[in-house]
């Protein structure tokens, strides 16, 4: 491998990692506040999709504005999901289980919802960058770094918010005891929503990033949401900053696994990887405090 | 232990049992023994699973990884070495069982039952992209044919054949299969064994002090469970002599089979069975409608889960508890 193709190697590896650590990510922090695996998150994403096209290519709106549409349009739908679909389920005894199979009915759903109101056919998103980035030798289009600058950006609003702010205190307070937190005036539902609202604006970026080049299909969500449960589960029960680097450690060992084994076969690397990294390290990789 | 087998179990096995050795005398067309030999196929799927997720209570999410395994290894040893596939689909089950004892260990390790869900999912997946990567064995998504159905048995004057098209023999092999699997399971959960799988499942810890090796148990449900769905995985190939990885190892098939699980009841030993059945029959009456089948699973695990999470076999116990006279009798242990 020479040193130009593993410069290329390691940058579209963090590319794909830093899709991964958003919807990663997302999933981590629902995780880490209500112990919750969303396992309609991937058609969050699917649906994000769906209106960054509508209303970038459809309308022709202007793409700032579009994506910001999209991500408000998308976080109303992430807090609804909580509201009318979560927080009823959470208050059984058996809500773990309940919850996890009420999600995936709810996943199937969606998809073959999209499949009859948009078709099968795969859309495509045009690129919200042209040109292509040289430096020395390593050429990049422009739509991939921004991928990677975006996501990171959003992602370290997102940190921000979290560490630095009383919002992301009453967050990690309620992650921490959802009891103690209500006991002390901390509204724990109302701060779920707000979680899963936040959580789906992230997995409305990495839509709006990814649309250009997987183009928009009912099953854009499914091939990421795997990812994202991998990414949780690695990063260490629920932490944010575990997840964001997890998921660019799995984006990492995809790209420079495909330089060794054909790339049909990058998936079960990864996959393999979850496994040894559970049976070894339970707690995941970056346990530490959590989100 | 009423919760989970109803009052009589042995009985309403014994009616099952007699209701299919009727059926195939009955003035049915084949469509409708080969709709009835695919629910016997999906009932035993389900209820190996169900032992698991809901008598165990292991919230595994990967067990059509089983199907699949037990599928391709039974199609792919008869059809390579020209064994026969009453020999073959033994070896499929016991591949399936040696896997899920594989991928048992891992979960022995995570008390949370999300790790234990993301694992056994992801486990499902690589299984899935090894039969699909594999294409000079397994023809990968192009599919696996040229599977042969099961040797004919001649009885008498007759000679009865298998593999679709020949409906008969067919559902009497998933008749067989049917009555035996539930019959043995009935057996090992009626015993100790059960009262073990359930204390784990409802006091895990409490379970463990009073001696429990958890360990032991919880692999060997898992090689029985995992067994039981190769098994039906096997039995399916042979009858649809045509596998691809993505038709019995991908999400839809996931999605059918937690569908009937929850539609009929989790944890209850025939609610898989009710489940399997009415899925079996609705997708087959909406063929015509093809793209709404996993709009209504969808709809459907929605419904369940919230208005009745005990599923049909659920429904039961409240009309017993209705009929005068049952409230006098001591309370069973449930």
């Amino acid at each position: 491998m020479s040193g130009t193709h593993l410069l290329e190697t390691l940058i579209n590896g963090l590319i794909s990692g830093s899709i991964y650590a958003l919807i990663g990510s997302g999933l981590a922090l629902i995780y880490g506040t209500t112990r919750v695996l969303n396992f309609a998150h991937g058609e969050l994403l699917m649906l994000a999709g769906y209106f960054i096209l509508m209303f970038a290519v459809t309308l022709g709106w202007p793409v700032i504005l579009a994506a910001i549409a999209t991500i408000v349009l998308v976080m109303v739908l992430g807090a609804l999901l909580q509201r009318v679909t979560i927080a009823p389920l959470m208050k059984r005894e058996d809500w773990a289980f309940s919850v996890i199979a009420a999600t995936i009915g709810l996943s199937i759903f969606l998809q073959s919802g999209a499949q009859l109101v948009w078709g099968e056919q795969y859309q495509g998103v045009p690129y919200f960058f042209h040109g292509v980035a040289v430096i020395g030798e390593v050429r990049m289009p422009w739509q991939r770094i921004a991928i990677l600058v975006v996501a990171l950006l959003v992602m370290g609003i997102c940190g921000l918010i979290l560490y630095r702010t009383k919002l992301g205190r009453i967050v990690r307070a309620t992650a921490q005891d959802s009891e103690a937190a209500l006991a002390v005036g901390i509204p724990a539902g109302l701060v779920h929503t707000t979680v899963f609202a936040i959580s789906a604006a992230l997995a409305g970026t990495g839509a709006i990033l990814l649309s250009p080049l997987i183009t928009v299909n009912p099953w854009m969500g499914t091939a990421y949401l795997l990812k994202g449960f991998a990414v949780v589960i690695l990063g260490g029960l629920g932490s944010f900053g575990g997840a964001v680097a997890a998921g660019f450690l799995l984006g990492l060992i995809e790209t420079i696994s495909v330089a060794f084994v054909p790339s049909e076969w990058s998936n079960v690397i990864a996959f393999a990887f979850l496994i040894a990294v559970i049976t070894a390290r339970p707690e995941g990789l970056f346990a530490g405090r959590g989100a | 232990m009423l919760e989970v087998f109803g009052r009589h179990p042995y009985r309403d096995l014994l009616v099952w049992t007699v209701l299919l050795v009727v059926v195939p005398f009955l003035p049915l067309d084949d469509y409708v023994l080969h709709i009835l030999t695919l629910f016997l196929i999906f009932a035993v799927f389900a209820t190996g699973w169900n032992l698991t997720l809901g008598i165990l209570g292991l919230k595994t999410l990967g067990h059509h990884a089983f199907f699949a395994i037990g599928a391709y290894a039974s199609a792919l040893v008869s059809h390579y070495f020209g064994v026969s596939p009453w020999i073959t689909i033994w070896l499929g089950a016991l591949a399936a069982s040696f896997a899920g004892v594989v991928i048992g260990f891992p979960i022995l390790r995570i008390r949370s039952m999300p790790h234990v869900a993301i694992v056994t999912l992801a486990f499902a997946e690589i299984v899935r992209l090894v039969l699909s990567n594999l294409k000079e064995i397994t023809r990968g998504e192009l599919g696996f044919w040229g599977i042969p159905p099961f040797d004919p048995i001649p009885i008498g004057a007759r000679t009865i054949e298998f593999g679709l098209g020949n409906a008969f023999g067919s559902f009497a092999v998933a008749a067989v299969m049917f009555v035996g699997v539930h019959l043995l399971l009935l057996m090992l959960l009626k015993s100790r064994s059960g009262l073990t799988f359930l204390a784990i499942r409802d006091a895990e810890a409490a379970a463990e002090s009073l001696g429990v090796k958890l360990a032991a148990w919880k692999i060997f449900a898992f090689a029985v469970s995992a067994a039981v769905v190769g098994l039906s995985g096997a039995v399916y190939a042979h009858y649809v002599l045509i596998l691809t990885p993505s038709s019995v190892a991908g999400p839809d098939m996931l999605i059918s089979l937690l569908a009937m699980i929850i539609v009929g009841g989790v944890g209850r030993f025939f609610g898989p069975i009710y489940g399997a059945l009415l899925l079996t029959v609705t997708s087959e009456l909406l063929r015509d409608f093809g793209d709404y089948r996993m709009l209504l699973y969808g709809a459907l695990i929605v419904i369940f889960v919230f208005a009745a999470p005990a599923g049909i076999a659920g429904l039961k116990p409240a009309s017993w508890r209705k009929r005068p006279g049952a409230a006098s009798k001591p309370a069973e242990a449930t």
